[in-house]
């Protein structure tokens, strides 16, 4: 099912392509070079095509993580973004304010620091669902917004200005930064360009990590079985005496941990500074689809990472080379989310006309579906 | 402080007050399609979408054919057409009604880009002539009436359009056999069933409505307000629609009442020169409003009962 949502999202794009008078194969090629560093005609390097591909691949699967946790427990995170800018803020604040710190001591106080900020960043979110049944789509969607509004305020005039006039941050101190996968130095050269020039980041190990304690956690903790009890009924988790509350706080508290550790490895290991490229963000977003895609599973998570990674990778050199707006990457992002969402690939194999299920059927739902129903209901009060 | 009593007279300035009311229903539009939709049970956060397809196509139509009225019908269809999405996906193929909606956000967001460059290549999209965008209308006799002469009065033409929207709203959703099916629907969809109801198509134009009212909010955006498009331009306007909507707990006055609150702020921060908070703390105050408003302080806000839940013939 997941394969034939790309599948289906890449057919309609190029239809999308072919009706604005936009040739779907240039399209296709440019993301494919881009994206994967295969078949590149204006002389692109594959290898730091691949580079830029994981460096947008080690954020989503921190994220995915942090959504796909609390899909488990019955809960819709999509404040994964929001969370995702506390944990640059955090990082950032820290690393400015004790800039002149040695890296064992720095760079363990921004990474927990970030995780701190995204939990408390979640956390609002579910103990207003665990207390007062407050909806968490909604409580995160605004709690996304607030963040946002943060980072404008705190770079654009506000504490964290690197100078007027300018609407990016003072750096981060050496000690807060992580170090690059290959060692920065200029005169070795790989694969035909300086090793500077590659960003992969030691971050790239933190992500995996982030995706190994997922599975351990959900699969192989306790915890983990009360967080799938939850999700699957909240009444009878309550009858084998989970606490349902207990539960929904502390597991939006850990999704909000992992995306704060996605914001502060974002700038430690990449930016270095909080920019605007942080007001229009959308990592915490392309997480839904990453977590969805990848069937809630850390290795379907892993893959899915991977597909967006180099979409987005890819959709730069589309611009460039096939003069095509990457905004098409939204898009296909788009028509997967609809695809997995419906499920339309399992209605066009059925060969059922539109929306033409007998009612004996039992009814087709998306996994998030299942849970979101559960996950609508308050819990009850005790 | 004569601080404090700048802002004092501020709030007696007729001004304000037709700048509050204009803020306030771009607001309020959006926010009366998520009402609509949201009784008839289907949760609806893609008016943020809606609304940045409507402003799109109204400007790229009102571009192509000077004219203010045809750009606006444009723009209404194009928000509809997004709203029949969101309707098949998660009426017909009972999927996920948030995932649907942030689908339709994120596709809207591509699309307009995307389409920009197709159309207008790397330039700019251009800008509406004055004279071909949505008319302000100053209506004869009543617009000099002293103080609310200018802030009822002296508006865009969609202001008017707006407020004869809401009561209609109101009056369909409370006092027509109409807006009890719709309400039915939202509540317990197997019993209207039951009683002969159309669960699907109460539903689709429930949520197509909302499409819609969105598609002209984004016409009032971009051809009554700004006189361009801009990616992303709605800035959030579809969210804190979504707040309003929620503020108001699923009622047309209600959520006027807090679009209001949130067009006042705006107002008062682009009239005075006292207060000198940032602008982009001031932005967050809406989101945290509502987030006090959910935390119980202000009283629950129920959403409708059967909200977000898919409809399955024959199911229980």
């Amino acid at each position: 099912m997941p394969l034939g949502s790309v599948v289906f999202a890449f057919v309609v794009g190029a239809l999308i392509c072919l009706v604005t008078g936009a040739n779907p194969i240039d399209a296709y090629a440019g993301l494919v070079c881009g994206g994967l560093g295969i078949g590149c005609t204006q002389g692109e390097n594959p290898a730091l095509q691949i580079s830029n591909t994981i460096v947008f691949f080690i954020p989503l699967v921190t994220t995915g993580v942090a959504v796909a946790l609390p899909f488990r427990a019955g809960l819709f995170n999509i404040g994964a973004e929001g969370q995702l800018l506390a944990g640059s803020v955090a990082c950032a604040a820290i690393g400015i304010k004790f800039s002149t710190l040695p890296a064992p001591i720095l760079l363990p106080m921004v990474l927990i620091g970030g995780m701190a900020a995204g939990a408390v960043w979640a956390g609002i979110a579910g103990v207003l669902k665990a207390t007062v049944g407050a909806h968490e789509v909604v409580t995160t969607i605004m709690l996304n917004y607030v963040a946002q509004w943060l980072v404008r305020y705190l770079i654009i005039g506000g504490p964290l200005q690197l100078g007027p006039g300018t609407s990016k941050s003072v750096p981060i101190g050496e000690g807060a930064r992580l170090a690059t996968l290959l060692p920065a130095d200029n005169s070795m050269i790989i694969f035909g360009l300086p090793a500077s020039v590659y960003r992969v980041h030691t971050g790239l190990l933190i992500s995996l990590l982030a995706a190994a304690v997922f599975a351990f956690l959900l699969w192989r903790t306790a915890f983990g079985y009360e967080i799938r009890a939850v999700g699957q009924s909240q009444k009878a988790a309550r009858y084998a005496g989970v606490s349902v509350r207990r539960t929904i706080i502390v597991t939006m508290l850990i999704a909000g941990a992992f995306s704060g550790l996605a914001g502060a490895v974002q700038i430690a290991g990449v930016d270095h500074n909080l920019t605007d490229k942080y007001f229009s963000d959308t990592t915490g977003f392309d997480a839904i689809a990453v977590a969805l895609l990848g069937l809630g599973s850390a290795v379907g998570i892993i893959l899915a990472a991977l597909l967006f990674g180099a979409l987005h990778s890819g959709g730069a050199i589309m611009q460039s080379d096939a003069g095509i707006s990457s905004n098409l990457v939204l898009v296909l992002q788009a028509l997967i989310l609809f695809s997995i969402a419906a499920n339309f690939v399992g209605a066009i194999r059925r060969g059922l006309p539109f929306g033409g299920a007998p009612a004996a059927l039992p009814p087709e739902l998306p996994p998030a579906a299942v849970l979101m129903s559960e996950a609508a209901a308050p819990p009850p009060e005790k | 402080m004569s601080g404090l009593s700048d802002i004092l007279h501020l709030l007696f300035t007729a001004n304000l007050w037709q700048a509050t009311l204009a803020a306030a229903v771009l607001l309020l539009l959006p926010a009366l399609g998520g009402v609509i939709s949201e009784r008839s049970g289907v949760v609806n956060i893609a008016m943020e979408g809606m609304m940045l397809t409507g402003a799109f196509f109204g400007v790229v139509a009102d571009l192509a054919w000077h004219n203010a009225w045809l750009a606006t019908g444009v723009a209404v269809l194009a928000g509809a057409l997004m709203a029949t999405i969101h309707a098949v996906v998660s009426i017909q193929f009972r999927a996920d009604q948030i995932v649907s909606g942030i689908a339709i956000n994120i596709f809207a967001a591509g699309l307009t880009v995307f389409l920009v460059n197709r159309i207008y290549g790397l330039q700019d999209v251009g800008h509406v002539g004055p004279t071909e965008g949505l008319p302000y209308i100053n209506v004869p006799g009543l617009d000099q009436i002293p103080f609310f002469g200018k802030v009822l009065f002296q508006q865009n033409v969609v202001v008017y359009m707006a407020l004869v929207l809401l009561v209609l709203v109101h009056v369909i959703l409370f006092r027509t056999r109409l807006g009890l099916r719709i309400r039915a629907v939202g509540e317990h969809p197997q019993a209207a069933d039951t009683a002969g109801l159309n669960v699907y198509a109460i539903r689709y134009s429930s949520v197509i409505t909302s499409g819609l009212l969105s598609g002209l909010a984004g016409a009032f955006l971009a051809i009554g307000v700004s006189n361009t498009f801009v990616p992303n331009m709605t800035d959030g306007r579809g969210y804190i629609a979504l707040a309003a909507m929620i503020f108001g707990k699923w009622t047309p006055f209600g959520a006027f009442v807090a679009c209001l609150i949130f067009g006042l702020g705006q107002a008062v921060y682009d009239n005075n020169s006292i207060i000198h908070v940032s602008p982009y703390l001031l932005s967050m105050l809406p989101y945290i409003l509502t987030l006090v408003v959910l935390a119980g302080v202000v009283g629950r806000s129920t959403p409708p009962a059967a909200d977000g839940l898919p409809y399955v013939p024959g199911s229980e």
